[in-house]
């Protein structure tokens, strides 16, 4: 059993270059290409998305992780400040935290 | 006849569709007056419209408080989730403070049979509670309700803006009472609001659209002389000169070249120099104008998106701050329009986005159905129907279908 869980666990990078991925869909190839996307990036502040496109960015986590992460309760447990410094890496530990778990 | 009040903020978006509403409840026999800090809305109040302006014993400083409140929106750049902060922190809740004792003055003074206050001055709602005063509120900014759909934390945010300033003012509840249990009017049809549970005291209207003949000189005769699609580009009022320059440049670089006229609302002196297809003016008369057009660009502000959906419009909507991102959000949802990242839109994008629009019938399909949902919701004077119903304390079986 141990072995099927840990093929199907993702690394810190697999789930950024899934998350650019993702950004990439809500917000188009071309603008992605002239961004520095890190971990460090925050959705607001350095990539100028707006709150429906957060939104739309959460919806597709959820269609990928389905019942294996609760994100949208996740994110919708956020803060105003919270959701406003909200950046990458922040979902990548949780989503990490979320597969150990496991 | 009954006694009407309307609460309104300093800003256009709210105002407009009181005037609406209480020029049909004036014409109906009934006496409406409107409490408000700008005094330059004894101008535009239907005839027979009081105004109840909001004057303190004025201190020099007093008078520089309520005079900062009526720009104080268009002063800071803000954009996505940061502005809701800047909202509530540095316009809604210190505006709120500062006009609440002027609101229980003219309550008290004016003693008005129902109390109509915007969603957005929670105060009028403190204010009339604390009198004892029946009130109602009317949302003209539907989307801000949306957000506790989509991003329920931020809305939990809000209302705990509202909560700390109730109490300040004596009246201790653990929920907002901003939208009033009475009735409250969310000012658009449930077709475009999109599903969410709201409980029976939510009645959709439609959106109250100001028919009000607006004196602006207009070339008509330019504006038909060719025979190419016509567009629309407006984003509104409440954005400063920077945000407009950059904005202008795209939509000069997208549509100076094509085959099509562009009317835009700007102040024509941004630029030294316009395309020929373009007619820049300060203002247009809006409502007029529509009917003429193919498609509209704008900022996704509730009245010129609800404006361009009731004639039946496409739109491209490029959202700034505010509600605004939600707005844009309903507009693609219901199939009427595309909607463009103010931030990272380059010309191209929204030229092709504007042609994607004229050039495929199902955005225009879209807009027209909503169109109709907006005329059978009712508008205007089922607006003013409902409010004489519960002027007289007889409220109606409300519900929400």
């Amino acid at each position: 059993m141990d072995a099927i869980v840990k093929t199907s666990k993702l690394n810190n990078d697999e789930i950024f270059g899934l998350m650019k991925q993702f950004i990439t869909e809500v917000i188009g190839e071309e603008f992605v290409e002239e961004m520095d996307i890190t971990p460090q990036s925050s959705f607001t502040k350095d990539l100028e998305m707006d709150s429906i496109e957060i939104v739309s960015f959460s919806e597709k986590i959820k269609a990928h992780f389905g019942e294996q992460i609760d994100f949208t309760g996740w994110l919708s447990a956020m803060d105003l400040d919270q959701l406003i410094n909200l950046n990458l890496e922040m979902i990548i530990n949780y989503i990490q935290e979320c597969q150990s778990s496991k | 006849m009954a006694k009407f009040v309307f609460i309104v903020p300093p800003l256009t978006g709210h105002i407009n569709p009181t005037l609406s509403m209480g020029a049909v409840l004036i014409h109906r026999g009934h006496q409406v007056g409107w409490i408000t800090l700008d005094p330059d809305l004894g101008a535009k109040l239907p005839e027979g419209g009081e105004l109840l302006l909001i004057r303190y014993n004025e201190s020099d400083q007093q008078k520089q408080d309520s005079e900062q409140y009526l720009d104080i929106i268009t002063k800071k750049i803000v954009y996505g989730i940061d502005s809701i902060k800047f909202l509530y922190e540095e316009v809604l809740i210190p505006l709120n403070r500062h006009s609440y004792e002027g609101i229980a003055g003219w309550l008290e003074k004016y003693k008005p049979d129902l109390v109509i206050t915007d969603h957005q001055m929670f105060a009028g709602a403190i204010a009339a509670v604390n009198q004892k005063l029946p009130y109602v509120t009317s949302v003209t900014a539907p989307a801000a309700i949306k957000i506790m759909d989509e991003l329920p934390k931020v809305h939990e945010w809000e209302v705990n803006q509202i909560i700390a300033l109730q109490e300040e003012f004596g009246v201790t509840k653990s929920t907002s009472i901003a939208c009033s249990g009475l009735l409250t009017m969310v000012l658009t049809s449930k077709e475009f609001f999109g599903e969410l549970e709201l409980a029976p005291n939510y009645h959709f209207v439609g959106p109250v659209i100001n028919r009000r003949v607006i004196k602006t000189e207009f070339n008509w005769d330019l504006l038909h002389k060719n025979n190419r699609p016509k567009i629309l580009v407006s984003i509104g009022t409440t954005f400063d000169h920077e945000h407009k320059k950059n904005f202008f440049a795209k939509v000069i670089a997208a549509f100076g070249q094509q085959n099509m006229t562009v009317v835009v609302v700007s102040d024509p002196s941004l630029f030294d120099v316009w395309p020929d297809n373009f007619i820049v003016q300060r203002m247009v008369p809006q409502l007029e104008l529509l009917p003429s057009l193919d498609a509209v660009v704008c900022h996704g502000g509730h009245n010129t998106v609800c404006e361009t959906l009731i004639n039946g419009l496409p739109m491209v909507v490029i959202p700034i701050a505010y509600d605004q991102s939600h707005v844009a959000g309903r507009v693609v949802r219901v199939g009427a329009g595309l909607r463009l990242n103010f931030n990272r839109f380059k010309a191209n994008h929204l030229l092709e986005a504007v042609l994607q629009i004229l050039e495929d019938p199902v955005f225009k399909a879209s807009a027209m159905k909503i169109k109709q949902s907006f005329l059978d919701a009712g508008g205007t004077e089922m607006a003013a129907t409902l409010l004489e119903k519960f002027s007289v304390n007889e409220p109606l079986e409300l519900s929400n279908s």
